[in-house]
């Protein structure tokens, strides 16, 4: 099973959307004997011949603690994905994981002599700002002290990521930026906005997305995780979609708030814990951030499937199904399945 | 189903079995037919329910008639918005946001502006090339940034190959709210090198204000009196790409908003870059954007050819920044040239 030539492969962050499709697809592929998950908490899905590490990244020996196991284990493939896609309320401990957490794993991998390191990271990095090219290409530099914490960790990670590679030639860093995910089974801070009847936009404001499937986002992690190339990629869907067509397209009505009400607003509903995210997103409803995934087509081989508008079409499938609709998304209904009943797949 | 005979013939017990017999066929063919249609009409009609794919804005007004006040609901006005927001939207634009059902929809308010408006009188459009890259290049003035979509509409109607100009757009009118979608929708872009070279690229026309804010902007007293063309980007962005630059100008935008004095304090906290003071405006509040009526020229020049510089020249700041000053000549020279020929600023 060692043909592949990627040695031992280390998953960070297993249990999140993402890293559990790549572990899933990782075991159905029949690679189960080379895995060691590293993780707080043993995935949902671990079974037997899968290895379980348990590393807190946030504390201070986590990177010891990762090059033992590195080191014991024979890993020379580490693909880290501890990231969190919603924002969360603890700001630090999302920095120590984040931030602090992805210069442990470096640190480790690059003393183990780690042959392969690929890590998970956004188009969201880039930033939602006015001065953005319309698609931004992947040595656009990421914006320096962000005010919104959340891009911040991400940035610093990527830092992190950019010097190790630079010190450290040997070990190839890879970083694969997806665009934000939307599809069945996605559940995240913006779709649950997106789940009600009325959706909050800017009034005056109409910027462009880019919607990436989660089989295409697999796809892209599978051929980043078995590749030799170098450097940061950007995982792109086909085509964009205006905020109002996907609003209008999913049968929802748009609520105009005005730009500087919003912040206000938000940041005042945040401290208050009734919103889930804090105002420094708004930027991303206001400015567009739309990346360019051509780089990714000509070195990664990798062309998405799905289309912005296909993955939106196929979210509300998943989300409001109509059940007198023969042959209406088979492929999404079978997709949705899998979080329910992940153990029919494994066996 | 067959038509019934004017003259009833003579006919045998076995010639009317067949009759009846493939009356009877055809008649039940007929129904199979018809009653595969309809469950190819249902099959279609719960697609689009499915995907909740909006009707004609037509069809959801009549609905909501029919259905009265107890017919509201949030879905129903969900569909009505949609198919209102569909009226005069694509589903799908181009990666710049380019919309061409709005640009459509909105054609013919700026045809209107084009030729009864300002009644402009174009020149020169023989010297825009119908392929390849191409960068036209003008001076801006006006206040709100009229020119742009008329250069658009004079290019898409004067010109036999009918282009298309994506018009590159300041920052600041690219991020202003309302103005950004209209922007982005009607095919400008973002003034970015970037950008510029994406389009350019694939060989489409890009029109370009190289004064930016300082031209568009400029006092009354300041008027024809091009600005400094910023730091020669446009250039360097033709060289670059082999484009052909066209030195345009553009006479009687600058009377249609008169600058008379700068407030710019009133406008900064709102974002605005600056907030000018104008005979109409804000005085008359809204009425005080519409404006003047003046008698507009828009002369395209003798292309400049960059085809002897290699695409490294685009390097060479001092080469470039000649180059941006040639053209900044040509364009001042013919809009001098056209202010001796003016008579008055109503009827040219």
């Amino acid at each position: 099973m060692r043909d592949h030539g990627m040695g031992r492969i280390a998953i960070t962050g297993a249990s999140s959307f993402l890293g559990e499709r790549l572990l899933r697809r990782l075991i159905r592929e029949g690679y189960a004997d080379d895995l060691v998950v590293i993780d707080v908490a043993e995935p949902s899905i671990s079974e037997g011949s899968i290895r379980f590490r348990k590393v807190d990244l946030t504390e201070p020996a986590a990177d010891q603690a990762m090059l033992d196991l590195l080191k014991a284990d024979g890993i020379e493939t580490v693909v880290h994905m501890a990231f969190f896609t919603n924002p969360r309320r603890d700001t630090t401990n999302a920095h120590e994981l984040e931030s602090i957490g992805t210069l442990a794993v470096l640190a480790a991998a690059a003393a183990a002599n780690v042959k392969n390191f690929v890590m998970r990271s956004f188009t969201f990095v880039y930033g939602a700002r006015g001065q953005n090219p319309a698609l931004i290409r992947e040595e656009t530099p990421l914006p320096p002290r962000a005010p919104l914490s959340w891009l911040r960790d991400k940035v610093e990670a990527e830092e992190h990521a950019a010097s190790f590679a630079r010190r450290y030639p040997e070990m190839a860093v890879r970083v694969l930026r997806f665009a934000p995910l939307l599809g069945p089974s996605v559940r995240t801070f913006y779709t649950r906005i997106f789940d009600r009847r009325l959706v909050p936009t800017l009034l005056g404001y109409d910027p462009l997305f880019q919607l990436l499937h989660p089989d295409d986002a697999e796809e892209a992690l599978m051929l980043g995780v078995f590749s030799s190339t170098r450097g940061a990629f950007n995982i792109t869907p086909r085509g964009v979609l205006s905020l109002s067509t996907a609003i209008h397209l999913s049968g929802k009505v748009p609520a105009p708030v005005p730009h500087l009400a919003a912040y206000w607003g938000v940041d005042a509903l945040y401290a208050a814990g009734l919103v889930e995210a804090p105002s420094g997103f708004i930027d991303y409803v206001r400015y567009p951030c739309v990346a360019d995934g051509e780089k990714a087509k000509r070195v990664l081989d990798f062309e998405a499937r799905h289309s912005s508008r296909e993955s939106l079409d196929s979210y509300i499938a998943y989300r409001h199904p109509i059940a007198d609709v023969a042959g209406a998304g088979d492929e999404d209904a079978e997709d949705s399945d899998v979080p329910s009943a992940p153990v029919e797949i494994l066996r | 189903m067959t038509a019934t005979p004017r003259v009833l013939p003579f006919e045998t017990k076995a010639s009317r079995a067949a009759r009846t017999r493939r009356a009877k066929t055809a008649a039940a063919q007929e129904k199979e037919d018809l009653k595969r249609r309809v469950e190819e009409l249902e099959a279609k009609l719960r697609a689009a329910q499915g995907r909740r794919m909006p009707e004609g804005l037509a069809i959801e007004l009549t609905r909501l008639f029919a259905a009265g006040l107890s017919g509201i609901s949030w879905d129903r006005v969900a569909r009505l918005l949609a198919a209102a927001h569909f009226a005069w939207h694509s589903e799908e634009t181009d990666e710049f946001g380019y919309d061409p059902k709005f640009t459509e929809t909105i054609r013919p308010f700026l045809e209107f502006m084009y030729s009864v408006w300002w009644r402009v009188e174009t020149t020169g459009i023989e010297r825009v090339p119908s392929t390849g890259p191409t960068l036209v290049v003008a001076n801006h003035s006006g206040v709100l940034p009229w020119d742009g979509p008329m250069i658009n509409v004079a290019l898409r109607h004067e010109h036999p190959a009918r282009r298309h100009c994506r018009m590159l757009a300041l920052d600041m009118f690219a991020l202003l709210p309302f103005l950004a979608p209209l922007l982005s929708r009607s095919g400008a872009i973002r003034a970015n090198p970037e950008n510029a070279v994406r389009i350019l690229e694939r060989g489409e026309l890009v029109g370009v204000f190289p004064e930016g804010v300082k031209g568009v902007g400029k006092p009354f007293k300041n008027r024809y009196k091009l600005a400094r063309f910023g730091r020669g980007g446009f250039v360097r962005i033709a060289l670059k790409t082999g484009a052909t630059i066209i030195p345009t100008a553009v006479v009687g935008a600058e009377e249609i908003h008169p600058n008379l004095a700068q407030a710019d304090f009133i406008g900064r906290p709102f974002g605005l870059p600056y907030f000018p003071l104008t005979p109409t405006f804000p005085w008359l509040g809204l009425l005080g954007t519409i404006p003047f009526p003046t008698k507009w020229s828009i002369d395209f020049g003798e292309p400049l050819d960059l085809s002897r510089y290699p695409k490294e020249a685009a390097d060479d700041p001092i080469l470039v920044n000649r180059l941006s000053e040639q053209v900044r000549q040509q364009i001042q020279t013919a809009i001098d040239g056209r202010l001796a020929r003016r008579r008055s600023i109503w009827f040219g």
